[in-house]
C-alpha cells in the first residue's frame, strides 16, 4: 500500500528573473513501512519536494500536482489546522545541522516535553503532581531508544552545549515521540564524521525495522544509503529520473544518470589503475536561470540527441520507473 | 507560462540598478524623495522665494492668523508674529537653517565616522584598546549634554552649535559602523580576501564596503533625525542661534510667551521639523527595504 | 559567570577613570581657580576630593553641589521610571501584534504611529500637551512635581516615596497630588518610548519567527499561539533589552528637556538654571552622576541578559 503518492508535482518560484520551474513533474511513490530514499546533488529540490509536501513552503512558491496523496488523505485539499494536526501525529522530520533547529533558550528536557503525547499531560490537577515523573521516565525512555546514554546530563543542558550528533539524536527522539507513520530525514548526516553518520543510520534502520516507522531519506551522498535503503528515487535538477527498487537500480541502472551515480562509488578494489581519473560526467549542474529545456541532463548526458528537447515521459518497467529516451534496457 | 527558453536575450541588472529598480516601485518612498529634493530646493533657493525678507517688520499688522482663519490679510500666507515679521518668510528661512545645518552635520560625520570607525575595526593592539575604552566613556555621556557643554566651552552661536552637535553625535556613528565592521570581518570571504594579500584598504573598498549599505543607511538616517532634534533642541533652550538668526528651535522658543494669543506660531515650526524628519524617515527606510530586497 | 562579572568591573574601572578625565578637563577649562598649580596636581586634588565626596559648592546658592545633583537626578529616575512602565504596558503588546501580523493593515497601521512616535520633536510635543488639558477643559497641573502646599521632607529625592512616607499628616494626598503631576510628562516621555519599543519588539519577533527552530516547531504540530508564547517571546527578549540599554543615553535626555518645560524640579531644570546663572562647576559634577549613574544601570543591564539568555556570554567591549 503506498503510504505517499505524490504525481507530477511542480514547483514554480517567482525571482528576480522571472518564473522558474523549479520541481518538473516529480513523481514519488513510498510503499510503507520500506526505507525509501531520494538521492541528488545538493541544490536538486529534494528538499522543495519535502516540504511542499507538508505544506512548509513559502507563500510565493506555486505548488501543483495530480495527486498528492498520504494514505486515503488528499493533502492538497486540506486546511491549514487538519495539515498542522497530520504534521504532529503521522509526519515527522528531522533537519540538516540540528542544532539551529532547536530553540536555544531553553533546556532540552522542557522542548522534548513539548512533544509528547498528550495523554501523558494530565488534566486533572491532582494527577499534574505525579505527572512530572511520568514525563522524566518517558523521556529517559525516548532517549535510551536512540542512543543517549546520559540522559540526565544532556536534558539539563542547552542546545548549543551539545556536539551535532547529539543534537541529532534529539531530534530523531523528538520526532518519534508519536509514533509517526512517515518520518523525513533531510541530509540527517551530512555535517558530520563518519562515526556518528554510521551511528545516525543504524538507528533510522533499527527503528524501521522495529517500529514500521517509513521512513524517506534524502540525501546526496549514492554510497551512504546503499546498504540501507529499500527504494531509491533519484533526482537531477528537479526531475525525477528514476527510481526502483535497490536492488533494480543497483544491478541494472538505465538512466545514464544512475549509472554515472553508480559508478562513482568508491570501491577499492585494484581494479582502479594508478592515478587514473575518476569517473565524471562533463559540464556541471546549470544555474537555476539558465535550466535546459526538455530532459535537464540533455547537455551533459553521453547518449543525448534531438528529440531530448522534449521532456520524457515515466515508462515502468516492473516497478522500476525511468524517464529517459534512450535507456540501457537490458532484458533479465 | 513557461520561462523555459533561453532563446530571449536575457538582462540581468547590475545589483545598483536592480536595486534602483525596486525602489522606483515603492510609491511612497519616490514621493519621499521628491519632496526632499523639494525641501532642499526651498532651503538652497529661499532667499529667492520669500514673499518679504525675513526680519522685516511690518508695525501695522500685527499678530495675523494665517490665511484660512477670518481677520487675516492674504498677503502674510501665515500670519505674522508680534513684531510684524511675516511668519512664512521666517518659517522658509528658518528651514534653511535648520535642514542645511543639519544635513552638513550628517556629511561630516558620515565621513569622519566612516574614516575612524574603520581604522578603529581593523585595528589591533594597544592603541586600539585605547581608542575603544575612549569611545566606551563617550558614549555614556548623553548627547545633549555633550552637546550642552561644548556649547557652554565654546560660547553660544549657530555655527558653534553645529559644531557641537556633530562632536556629541560622532562616537553613536563611529560605534555603529564598528559593530557593523565587526560583524562583516568574521565572515569567510573577508579571510579569503586576507588570503588573497588584499590591503586594507582594497579590503574596505571591495569586502566591506559594499556588503554594510544597509545598516549604514539607518545609521545615516538615525544621525540625521537626532542631529535636527539636537539642532532645535538647542535652538529652544537658548544655546544656539542667537535672536537675529532663525531657526526653528528659536522661533518656538520666541513664540513661546505667545501661544495664548496665536498658537499657529508655535505650530508651524514644530510641524515643519516633524514633516522634515518623516520624510527623510520614510525615504530611507524605503532605501533600505529596496536594498534588502536586491540582495534577496 | 564570575569571569564575566569580573571583566565588567574591570571595564567599569577604565571608564569610570576616563570619565573623571573628562570631567577634570571641563572643570579646568571653566573655572580656573587654580593658577598656580600645573595641570597634573590639580587633577590629583580633584580626583582626592571626589573621593571624598567633595564635589566644590555652587555658586548661586552656597549649597553642596552633591546633594543638590542627586536629588535632582532622582527626580529625573522617577519620571523615566514611570514613563518606561507606561511606555512597556502598551508598547510591548503593540509590537507584537504588529511583529506577528507582519505586512498587514494592522501592522502598517501600527508601524506608521511608531514612525510619527520617533518623529516629532520632543519640546514641541511637550509644549503641546502642556496647553492640551486647557482646550479640554480638564485643569491639569503642569507645573513642578507637587504644589508647594505641601512640605515634603527630602529622603530619597523619589518623591513616589517620600510623599508615602508622610501618610500620617496628609494622608495620600500628597501621593495623588504628586501622581497627577507626573501624569503629563511622563505621557509625554512614554510616546517616545513607545514608537522605540515597537520598533524593537517587531524587528526581534521577525527576526525570531524566520529562524530554524521556529520551523521545526510548526513542523511538530504547534498552534501558533503556543508558539508565540514559547519559543518566541523568550528568545526575542535578548536583542530588545540590549538595544534598549544602548538608547539609554538618550532617554535621560529626552527627559531632562521635558523637565525644562514642564518646570518638573530635575536634572534639566537644574543644569540649565545653573548654566543660565554662569555656574559653569556644576557641568562637571552633573557628568559625573549623569554618566556614572547609566554605567552602573548598563552593567546590571549586562548581568541581566547573561542571565537571561544563556547564549550571550562572550563579549568584551562595553558596546557590545
Amino acid at each position: 500500500m503506498a503510504l505517499l503518492d505524490v504525481r507530477n508535482l511542480s514547483i514554480d518560484i517567482n525571482t528576480a528573473q522571472g518564473k522558474i520551474r523549479v520541481i518538473d513533474k516529480a513523481n514519488l511513490n513510498i510503499v510503507d513501512g520500506s526505507i525509501h530514499s531520494l538521492v541528488g546533488e545538493s541544490g536538486s529540490g529534494k528538499s522543495l519536494i519535502a516540504k511542499a509536501v507538508l505544506g512548509l513552503h513559502n507563500e510565493n512558491w506555486i505548488v501543483t500536482a495530480d495527486r498528492m496523496f498520504l494514505g486515503n488523505i488528499d493533502l492538497m485539499k486540506l486546511s491549514s489546522r487538519e495539515r498542522r494536526k497530520i504534521m504532529g501525529k503521522e509526519i515527522a522530520i528531522i533537519f540538516q545541522n540540528p542544532r539551529s533547529y532547536l530553540d536555544p533558550s531553553k533546556k532540552i528536557v522542557d522542548q522534548m516535553r513539548e512533544v509528547l503525547p498528550k495523554k501523558l499531560s494530565a488534566k486533572h490537577f491532582l494527577k499534574k503532581m505525579t505527572a512530572k515523573s511520568t514525563h522524566q521516565q518517558a523521556i529517559k525512555e525516548l532517549l535510551h531508544k536512540v542512543g543517549v546514554q546520559n540522559d540526565r546530563d544532556v536534558g539539563n543542558s542547552y542546545p548549543h552545549e551539545l556536539s551535532e550528533g547529539i543534537c541529532q539524536k534529539v531530534m530523531i527522539a523528538m520526532a518519534i515521540a508519536n509514533n509517526p507513520r512517515l518520518l523525513i530525514a533531510d541530509e540527517p548526516t551530512t555535517s558530520m564524521e563518519a562515526v556518528t553518520q554510521a551511528q545516525i543510520f543504524r538507528l533510522l534502520f533499527k527503528l524501521n525495522q522495529l517500529h514500521n516507522t517509513t521512513i524517506l531519506l534524502l540525501s546526496n551522498n549514492f554510497g551512504s544509503i546503499s546498504n540501507l535503503s529499500d527504494y531509491i528515487s533519484l533526482i537531477y535538477c528537479g526531475q525525477t529520473v528514476e527510481s526502483g527498487s535497490y536492488k533494480q537500480i543497483i544491478n541494472s541502472p538505465m538512466h545514464p544518470y544512475t549509472q554515472t551515480m553508480i559508478k562513482t562509488i568508491l570501491e577499492f578494489d585494484e581494479n582502479i589503475a594508478h592515478k587514473s581519473q575518476l569517473y565524471t560526467l562533463p559540464g556541471s549542474i546549470p544555474p537555476a536561470n539558465q535550466l535546459p529545456i526538455g530532459c535537464r541532463l540533455g547537455p551533459r548526458c553521453p547518449k543525448a540527441q534531438r528529440t531530448c528537447v522534449t521532456n520524457p515521459e515515466a515508462v515502468n518497467y516492473k516497478g522500476h520507473i525511468i524517464r529517459c529516451h534512450f535507456p540501457t534496457l537490458d532484458e533479465k | 507560462m513557461l520561462i523555459n527558453n533561453e532563446f530571449n536575450e536575457q538582462k540581468i541588472q547590475s545589483p545598483l540598478q536592480y536595486i534602483w529598480h525596486i525602489f522606483k516601485g515603492k510609491n511612497i518612498a519616490v514621493i519621499a524623495m521628491w519632496a526632499i529634493i523639494a525641501m532642499l530646493m526651498i532651503s538652497i533657493f529661499c532667499d529667492y522665494l520669500m514673499p518679504f525678507p525675513h526680519s522685516q517688520q511690518h508695525p501695522d499688522m500685527l499678530l495675523l492668523p494665517p490665511y484660512w482663519s477670518d481677520g487675516a490679510n492674504p498677503i502674510h500666507l501665515l500670519g505674522t508674529d508680534d513684531l510684524g515679521r511675516d511668519t512664512f518668510s521666517r518659517l522658509l528661512k528658518g528651514i534653511q537653517l535648520t535642514l542645511m545645518g543639519a544635513l552638513l552635520i550628517t556629511f561630516i560625520v558620515s565621513i569622519l565616522g566612516v574614516i575612524v570607525g574603520a581604522t578603529a575595526a581593523l585595528m589591533k593592539g594597544f592603541k586600539a584598546s585605547i581608542m575603544h575604552h575612549l569611545l566606551d566613556a563617550l558614549l555614556t555621556i548623553p548627547t545633549l549634554l555633550t552637546a550642552l557643554i561644548l556649547i557652554v566651552l565654546f560660547g553660544m552661536s549657530y555655527e558653534n552649535s553645529l559644531i557641537a552637535v556633530s562632536l556629541s553625535l560622532l562616537p553613536q556613528f563611529i560605534r555603529g559602523i564598528y559593530i557593523c565592521i565587526e560583524n562583516e570581518l568574521q565572515k569567510q570571504h573577508i579571510i579569503a580576501l586576507r588570503l588573497d594579500g588584499a590591503t586594507n584598504l582594497r579590503l574596505l573598498r571591495y569586502g566591506i564596503f559594499p556588503n554594510i549599505i544597509e545598516p549604514f543607511v539607518t545609521l545615516v538616517n538615525r544621525i540625521f533625525t537626532m542631529a535636527i532634534l539636537e539642532i532645535t533642541t538647542l535652538g529652544f533652550l537658548g544655546f544656539g542661534a542667537n535672536s537675529e538668526q532663525v531657526e526653528l528651535g528659536s522661533l518656538i522658543t520666541k513664540s513661546l510667551e505667545l501661544f495664548y494669543l496665536s498658537p499657529y506660531l508655535v505650530l508651524f515650526p514644530g510641524l515643519a521639523i516633524f514633516l522634515i524628519i518623516i520624510i527623510f524617515n520614510i525615504f530611507s527606510e524605503g532605501v533600505r527595504h529596496s536594498v534588502i530586497e536586491g540582495e534577496d | 559567570m564570575f569571569n564575566y562579572l569580573l571583566r565588567r568591573i574591570y571595564l567599569l574601572c577604565i571608564t569610570a577613570f576616563v570619565l573623571t578625565l573628562i570631567a577634570f578637563t571641563i572643570e579646568h577649562l571653566t573655572v580656573h581657580t587654580h593658577f598656580r598649580e600645573n595641570t597634573f596636581t590639580h587633577y590629583l586634588n580633584y580626583i582626592s576630593a571626589i573621593l571624598q565626596g567633595d564635589f566644590g559648592y555652587s555658586i548661586i546658592d552656597k549649597k553642596p553641589i552633591l546633594a543638590t545633583g542627586l536629588i535632582a537626578f532622582s527626580s529625573t529616575l522617577e519620571l523615566c521610571l514611570f514613563a518606561f512602565i507606561i511606555a512597556c504596558i502598551v508598547g510591548v503588546p503593540l509590537g507584537i501584534f504588529a511583529g506577528l501580523y507582519r505586512n498587514n493593515g494592522l501592522d502598517y497601521t501600527i508601524m506608521s504611529l511608531a514612525l510619527i512616535g520617533l518623529a516629532l520633536p520632543v519640546f514641541w510635543v511637550a509644549i503641546i500637551f502642556s496647553v492640551l488639558p486647557n482646550a479640554f477643559g480638564w485643569a491639569m497641573p503642569i507645573d513642578g512635581n507637587i504644589s508647594p502646599i505641601y512640605e515634603i521632607p527630602v529622603v530619597s529625592g523619589f518623591l513616589l516615596i517620600d510623599t508615602l512616607l508622610v501618610t500620617q499628616q496628609y494622608q495620600f494626598d500628597a501621593f495623588l497630588n504628586h501622581m497627577i503631576h507626573l501624569i503629563l510628562p511622563s505621557s509625554v516621555l512614554a510616546i517616545f518610548l513607545m514608537s522605540e519599543i515597537i520598533r524593537l519588539t517587531r524587528h526581534a519577533i521577525t527576526m525570531v519567527m524566520r529562524s530554524n527552530y521556529i520551523k521545526a516547531a510548526h513542523t511538530k504540530g504547534l498552534t501558533r499561539r503556543q508558539i508565540v508564547f514559547r519559543h518566541v517571546l523568550k528568545n526575542a527578549l535578548p536583542p530588545i533589552i540590549h538595544q534598549l540599554r544602548l538608547q539609554l543615553s538618550t532617554i535621560i535626555s529626552f527627559a531632562m528637556v521635558i523637565e525644562i518645560v514642564f518646570s518638573y524640579q530635575g536634572a534639566g531644570i537644574w543644569l540649565f538654571d545653573s548654566i543660565q546663572q554662569g555656574d559653569y562647576l556644576v557641568l562637571s559634577t552633573a557628568i559625573l552622576i549623569i554618566s556614572g549613574f547609566i554605567l552602573f544601570s548598563s552593567i546590571i543591564i549586562d548581568l541581566l541578559l547573561v542571565f537571561i539568555s544563556p547564549t550571550k556570554r562572550k563579549s568584551l567591549y562595553a558596546d557590545q
